[in-house]
């Protein structure tokens, strides 16, 4: 019995740790945020090399973390909620040094289009993109340090916001390259900036959805499946996905 | 550095009696081996001594943590746990101070400095040294304020040399070329230039002599002050650059019998800069917005505009003397870079505030609020003068 109680000690203590690290990965790409963001409109050169080499370390971060995972789960073997915890963080680690990498081609960016003027318009929506990432994500560790589905359900809402600023910014870059204030090349690349930014808040909901799991167990995917389930045999979407893709081949 | 070093004394202290009382607590509690009274009594004041170092460092406003030579935080205060303010900023500062006390567990001092983008943005110093054999002593310090003072101080010089020599310098060159010139045309046209030169100087003068009147005399000359007119005055003076500039300016109904005890000249120079920068910086077919209304035993008075806006990281300097967001367009502008500091230094002599929020690209609303009967002239006797 002591052993056991030992074990288990241990085990928790392991995954305290896996969930501080984790929450500290989060913080850091959280706060990198605003950083690329101003970066970005102050053509910040010296700014952007330094988020740039510091993904090195994210990256090496995130390796560790996840061998530890892997051998809490080998040497462990935990069951149900504590299987759920390492399966999670396995997922969320993934995101979390996705988003650091989509902050660095902020920066990225930022040097392309370095000395280009930007219409205060402009300016003005990759501000509030910022903000709106950057709160996202701060909704999305904050559920997860608190174990609180209802605010990681809410980060899916929030994410509407943020995905209807990048449409308003596309338009915003179309009318700023007709009355010649930005050439081709860097719409282009503000486009893309606007698509990071979208990147970082669905992988903030990525978080949120999968600290529900831990609490719940439920995925929002599980929806989609059991329709996928519920479709009695032979029907409409078996027929096509059974059949060959005609367009596929006519379009090679 | 002093206030460290004095800490750690009293740091060690506390250390020690948080240790030796929790030690002989865990002896007391077994019900074998009951201390005898003068133990009990030594246990007592032991635990006063530690209860009074604890109330002590939780006083400082400096964050305080030790750990034992294991690295187990052992004792900490108050300021140590609201040191980085919200979540993910507490997360990386204590991740910090985490770090370095394992470096001086190692031996030697270490310190970083952590800036935090926020919002709101912070400055944070962490500093770790060893604590005799056994343990260590991490500090954390916020001096957002004090590296703001230290940009504001380097940025005055070279902001104030740039104000005052483009002018004059282009005046010098203007004038030396007038000495070899026949052409009337073109004499005419430098003449033209040399006098627009000649009042951008005269305007930065004027508006430091303001600023300086407005900064030392501290005195105000309160007298009750109609609201209406105020708003009505800073608006019919910037009409004339309103119509040229294509702005159309709007003063909002305000209450027939809203007054105010203040400073009149002050109130009318504070919102004519406020006022004067909306219009200025707003694009033909924009429009700028006056009101004021009663608020909170005073009047608010807000100046909205649809302009360019102010980028979020220059908007806690734009009150400072001379700052420009942007020093390409100051010239365009025709501004001093001295009229939101005039506004500001109003605002604080009566007691009142200054804020703005903005947007780049959507504009900004400047918040001008001023109390009623500003400093009770009770608290201020030498700094009130009652217009008879």
């Amino acid at each position: 019995m002591m052993m056991m109680n030992e074990l288990r000690k241990s085990f928790h203590q392991d995954l305290d740790e896996v969930r501080s690290e984790l929450v500290h990965l989060a913080a850091f790409v959280t706060e990198s945020i605003p950083r690329a963001t101003n970066i970005l409109l102050s053509g910040d050169l010296e700014g952007a090399d330094y988020v740039i080499s510091s993904d090195d370390e994210i990256d090496a971060r995130a390796l560790d973390l996840e061998e530890r995972c892997v051998q809490i789960l080998a040497l462990q073997s935990p069951v149900a909620v504590d299987l759920r915890q390492i399966l999670a963080a396995l997922r969320m680690i993934a995101e979390v040094e996705r988003s650091a990498d989509l902050v660095c081609n902020i920066c990225k960016a930022a040097r392309r289009i370095y000395g280009h003027q930007l219409d205060p318009s402009l300016r003005g929506i990759i501000t509030r993109m910022g903000e709106q990432a950057q709160q996202l994500y701060i909704a999305a560790i904050e559920s997860f340090v608190e174990n609180d589905a209802a605010k990681a359900a809410a980060i899916d809402d929030m994410d509407n916001y943020l995905d209807a600023l990048q449409k308003q910014f596309v338009q915003a870059i179309f009318e700023s390259h007709a009355a010649g204030n930005i050439d081709l090349q860097v719409a282009v690349q503000l486009a893309v900036v606007a698509r990071f930014y979208e990147r970082i808040g669905d992988h903030a909901v990525n978080i949120g959805e999968r600290v529900r799991y831990v609490i719940t167990g439920w995925l929002p995917e599980h929806r989609g499946a059991a329709r996928y389930r519920s479709r009695p045999l032979g029907s409409e979407l078996d027929d096509v996905t059974t059949q060959p893709p005609a367009t596929n081949e006519t379009g090679a | 550095m002093v206030v460290v070093w004095l800490l750690t004394g009293a740091v060690i202290g506390a250390a020690l009696a948080a240790l030796i009382v929790s030690r002989h607590s865990h002896r007391a509690a077994e019900p074998v081996t009951r201390p005898d009274p003068a133990t009990e009594q030594a246990l007592r004041q032991l635990r006063v001594v530690a209860d009074r170092l604890q109330s002590a460092l939780d006083a400082m406003p400096v964050g305080v943590i030790v750990a034992d030579g294991d690295g187990r935080v052992i004792v900490r205060n108050k300021a140590s746990d609201q040191a980085g303010g919200d979540t993910h900023s507490e997360v990386l500062v204590q991740a910090a101070v985490q770090h370095h006390l394992r470096g001086a567990l190692r031996g030697g001092q270490r310190s970083q400095t952590v800036e935090l983008y926020g919002p709101p943005r912070r400055v944070v110093i962490v500093h770790a040294q060893p604590l005799g054999t056994d343990g260590a002593v991490a500090t954390i310090e916020d001096v957002t304020e004090r590296s703001r003072l230290d940009s504001v101080r380097t940025d005055f010089v070279a902001n104030i040399s740039h104000e005052l020599k483009t002018p004059i310098g282009a005046l010098a060159v203007l004038a030396e070329t007038l000495i070899d010139e026949d052409d009337p045309v073109l004499i005419s046209r430098l003449a033209g230039k040399t006098v627009n030169e000649a009042h951008r100087v005269a305007g930065i003068i004027d508006d430091l002599l303001e600023l300086s009147r407005i900064e030392l005399s501290g005195d105000l000359v309160v007298s009750q002050c109609d609201v209406g007119s105020l708003v009505r005055e800073a608006s019919s003076r910037n009409s004339y650059a309103a119509k040229q500039r294509e702005v159309i300016l709007r003063v909002c109904e305000i209450p027939q019998d809203l007054t105010l005890h203040a400073d009149q000249a002050q109130i009318a120079s504070a919102l004519g800069n406020l006022v004067d920068n909306a219009v200025k910086y707003s694009e033909a077919g924009g429009s700028v917005t006056l009101t004021a209304f009663p608020e909170s035993n005073g009047v608010t008075f807000t100046v909205t505009d649809s302009g360019i806006g102010i980028p979020t990281h220059d908007l806690d300097r734009i009150f400072e003397r001379f700052y420009r967001v942007d020093r390409a367009r100051s010239r365009g502008t025709g501004g001093t870079g001295l009229g939101l500091s005039i506004v500001r230094h109003v605002a604080s002599n009566h007691g009142g505030a200054v804020t703005v929020d903005s947007r780049e690209g959507e504009g900004s609303t400047f918040r001008l609020h001023i109390p009623d009967r500003p400093l009770a002239a009770a608290d201020h006797p030498s700094r009130m003068r009652t217009r008879p």
